[in-house]
C-alpha cells in the first residue's frame, strides 16, 4: 500500500479553541509560578517533588503546551509552550482539542477529566497528583468562586483558606502573572 | 439511574468458568499459538496443591504444551524487584507465554513480568503511568484462586515500591488477560478467613464501582449483579467450605465485581486500603472489609440515593421494599457491617471488623495507632482517591482511619462537604 497516496489524517485545526486553550495554558502555568511564592500549600507541593522536577500539560498530539519546573536555584518557574529539548519528569497529556476545551472551560473538573480518560499520564501517577492538587489550588485563587467550585471537588471553607488570604494572595499572583512573574 | 455524558467501558477477556474449566488450557494455549508458559504463583498455591491440577489439566491427549517453568516465589506484596526476577528467567527459560495461579499478588506480578517480556527493559519503573504500555502484550492466561480481587479482568496491576514503600498504579487496556479461567477446584480448600476477606474485597469492588466518579451503566449493572450474587453466596461458604456451587457463584460475582470497578476504577476505600498495606503489610481483603462502610459513609452527602439502591442487592427485594426511601442508603452500610460481624462469628474471629482487631500470625497488632498518620500521608500519594466523589485530603484520610480503627461509625457531622455533586447530574 502507497501511504503516500492516503496522507495521514490530521485532527482539525480548530482555531479558535486552540487560541483559548493556549492563552489559559499561559495564565496557568504563570499562576503556579506565581502562587509557588505566594501560597504555602503550592510551595509544599514542589518541594515534596524534589529539585529538578518539570512537568509538561499539554493536549497531544499538536499541543499547546506548557511545561513548568523547578529551575537550579530551586524556584518553580514556567519554562513556556515548546517541550522539545526539556528534561520533563512527568508528561500530563490530554488526549484532544475538545476534552481540553472541556477542562479549560471548567466544563469538566480534573477528577472527572481523569475519570472520563481524558488524561494520559507518563510518569510518576505520586507526582501527577500533587500537580492535580496544585492545580485546583491554582484555579481557586484565579478563577471566582462560582467557576472554581465547578472546577475543583472541595472548595476551601473559610478555615481552610481565609478570605483574606485569599484576595489578597489572588491580586499577588495575578499582577506576578501579568508583571515580573 | 446516573447516565454520564460520557464513558469508556472495556472487558474483552474472555471468560471460562465450570467446575472442570481447567481442562481447557492447551486448547487455550493453541489458539493463543503458545506452548511453553511460564507459571507464576505463590508458595501458598503451591503447597495446596493446586499447581499440580493446573499442569495435570495441561496434559491433555493431544496437549503439545510444555512447562516453561513454576515461578512460585511471588512475595504476599507483589513488588517492582519480583517482577524485574521473574522477568529474566522468562527469558532465561524461552517461555511464551504466562499462565498465572493465584490471588491478586501473582496477578499483579505476571501483569508486571508480561509487560517487561513483551515491551522490553529490565526495569519495570521504566513503565509507570497511564500511558506507557503501547502494545499487545504475550499471551496470559489467568487463573484465580481466591474469589476477590478481580484482577484477571481488570486494566490495572498495583506493585509495591518497596524503596519508597508506595505502591505503583500501572494502568492500561493491554494489561487485561486473554483468557481467565474459574475453576470451583481452585478455590474450594481456600481457608475460612480468606474466603471472608477476599469475598468482601470483591464486593468493596462492587460498591465502589457503582458509587464511584467513573460510574457508568455498564459498570452498574455488573457491579449490581456482583453484589447480588457475594452477598447470597459469602457467608454460606464461609460455613460450607465445600460448597462447590456456591465457590462458583463467588468467582463468577467477583469477576463481575473486577469488570465493574476496573472500567469505573474505586475510591476512598481502596485510596486507605492501598496505604494501610503499603505501610503495615496487612492484606489487602481485610482492609477493604473494614474500611468499606466507613468509605459509603464519607461520600453519603454525595452517594446517598446510589448507596440506597445498593440495598437491593445486598439484602434481597423483601428488606429493600420494607425500608422507607430515606433510610435504604444507611440500611445498606449496617447491612455492610452485619455482614463483617456474621463473617467474624464464622471464622472464630479471624475476621477483623476493626483495625486494630487486624493480628498477625503471632497475634501481634499489624496496626498499631501510631502508624496512622504515616498511612494517611502515604494514601495521598495513591491514584484511586482522584476518582472518589468527595476530596480527601490527609486531615480527612486520617480522621476515617481514626475511625475505623476502633470501629465506630463515623460521625457524618465531621465529614467536610463541598463543591458540585457531579453524581447528581
Amino acid at each position: 500500500m502507497n501511504y503516500n497516496v492516503y496522507p495521514e489524517i490530521k485532527p482539525g485545526k480548530k482555531f479558535f479553541k486552540r487560541i483559548y486553550i493556549s492563552i489559559m495554558m499561559w495564565v496557568v502555568g504563570r499562576g503556579i509560578q506565581a502562587a509557588a511564592r505566594v501560597d504555602k500549600v503550592v510551595k509544599a507541593e514542589f518541594l515534596k517533588l524534589g529539585d529538578d522536577f518539570s512537568f509538561s500539560l499539554g493536549v497531544v498530539p499538536d499541543g499547546p503546551f506548557m511545561i513548568v519546573g523547578t529551575n537550579k536555584k530551586g524556584k518553580v518557574k514556567y519554562m513556556g509552550w515548546n517541550p522539545e529539548g526539556k528534561q520533563i519528569s512527568l508528561k500530563l497529556c490530554i488526549k484532544n482539542i475538545e476534552a481540553a476545551f472541556l477542562v479549560f472551560s471548567f466544563q469538566e473538573s480534573t477528577a472527572i477529566a481523569f475519570a472520563h480518560n481524558r488524561f494520559i499520564v507518563d510518569g510518576d501517577l505520586p507526582a501527577s497528583l500533587s500537580i492535580v492538587k496544585v492545580l485546583d489550588r491554582v484555579e481557586i485563587y484565579l478563577l471566582p468562586k462560582f467557576f472554581a467550585s465547578m472546577a475543583v471537588k472541595r472548595y476551601p471553607k473559610w478555615s481552610e483558606l481565609p478570605p483574606l488570604r485569599k484576595y489578597i494572595g489572588r491580586v499577588l499572583i495575578y499582577l506576578r502573572v501579568f508583571t515580573i512573574g | 439511574m446516573f447516565r454520564p455524558k460520557y464513558y469508556e467501558f472495556c472487558a474483552r477477556v474472555k471468560i471460562i468458568s465450570g467446575h472442570r474449566a481447567l481442562e481447557k488450557i492447551p486448547e487455550i494455549l493453541a489458539k493463543l499459538n503458545a506452548k511453553k508458559p511460564l507459571i507464576i504463583t505463590d508458595k501458598g498455591v503451591s503447597k495446596a496443591g493446586l499447581i499440580k491440577v493446573v499442569t495435570g489439566a495441561m496434559k491433555g491427549n493431544k496437549s503439545e504444551v510444555k512447562v516453561g517453568f513454576i515461578a512460585d516465589n511471588v512475595p504476599p506484596d507483589s513488588s517492582v524487584k519480583i517482577v524485574n526476577e521473574l522477568a529474566q528467567v522468562y527469558r532465561k527459560k524461552g517461555c511464551d507465554s504466562i499462565v498465572v495461579v493465584g490471588g491478586g499478588s501473582p496477578m499483579d506480578t505476571a501483569k508486571g513480568v508480561n509487560i517487561l517480556v513483551s515491551l522490553g527493559g529490565d526495569d519495570l519503573l521504566n513503565y509507570k503511568g497511564t500511558g506507557a504500555i503501547t502494545k499487545k502484550l504475550n499471551p496470559m492466561i489467568a487463573i484465580p484462586t481466591t474469589s476477590g480481587t478481580g484482577s484477571e479482568v481488570t486494566l490495572v496491576a498495583v506493585i509495591t515500591d518497596m524503596d519508597r514503600s508506595i505502591k505503583l498504579l500501572f494502568v492500561s487496556y493491554f494489561l487485561l488477560p486473554d483468557v481467565a479461567i474459574l475453576d470451583s477446584r481452585m478455590t474450594e480448600t481456600l481457608p475460612k478467613f480468606i474466603t471472608a476477606a477476599t469475598g468482601m474485597d470483591a464486593i468493596t469492588h462492587a460498591c465502589e464501582a457503582y458509587t464511584c466518579l467513573a460510574k457508568n451503566p455498564l459498570s452498574d449493572s455488573t457491579a449490581f449483579f456482583a453484589i447480588q450474587l457475594i452477598s447470597q453466596h459469602l457467608l454460606n461458604v464461609v460455613k460450607n467450605p465445600g460448597d462447590i456451587n456456591g465457590r462458583l457463584a463467588l468467582s463468577n460475582g467477583a469477576i463481575l465485581a473486577g469488570m465493574s470497578f476496573s472500567n469505573s476504577m474505586v475510591g476512598l476505600v481502596h485510596n486507605l486500603g492501598h496505604a494501610i498495606g503499603a505501610v503495615c503489610h496487612v492484606p489487602h481483603g481485610s482492609c477493604m472489609s473494614i474500611l468499606l462502610p466507613y468509605g459509603l459513609e464519607y461520600n453519603l452527602h454525595k452517594t446517598s440515593p446510589l448507596t440506597a439502591e445498593m440495598l437491593l442487592p445486598l439484602a434481597g427485594a423483601k428488606v429493600y421494599a420494607d425500608t422507607p426511601k430515606k433510610e435504604r442508603a444507611e440500611k445498606a452500610i449496617k447491612y455492610i457491617r452485619q455482614m463483617n460481624d456474621d463473617l467474624y462469628v464464622a471464622t472464630g474471629g479471624r475476621h477483623a471488623r476493626c483495625l486494630n482487631e487486624i493480628l498477625d500470625k503471632d497475634n501481634k497488632q499489624m496496626v498499631p495507632r501510631d502508624t496512622l498518620s504515616a498511612i494517611a500521608e502515604v494514601s495521598t500519594l495513591d491514584g484511586a482517591k482522584i476518582y472518589n466523589p468527595e476530596e480527601v485530603t490527609y486531615d480527612d484520610a486520617l480522621m476515617v482511619l481514626e475511625y475505623a480503627w476502633e470501629g465506630k461509625p463515623l460521625e457524618l457531622s465531621k465529614v467536610k462537604k463541598g463543591g458540585k455533586n457531579y453524581l447528581r447530574q
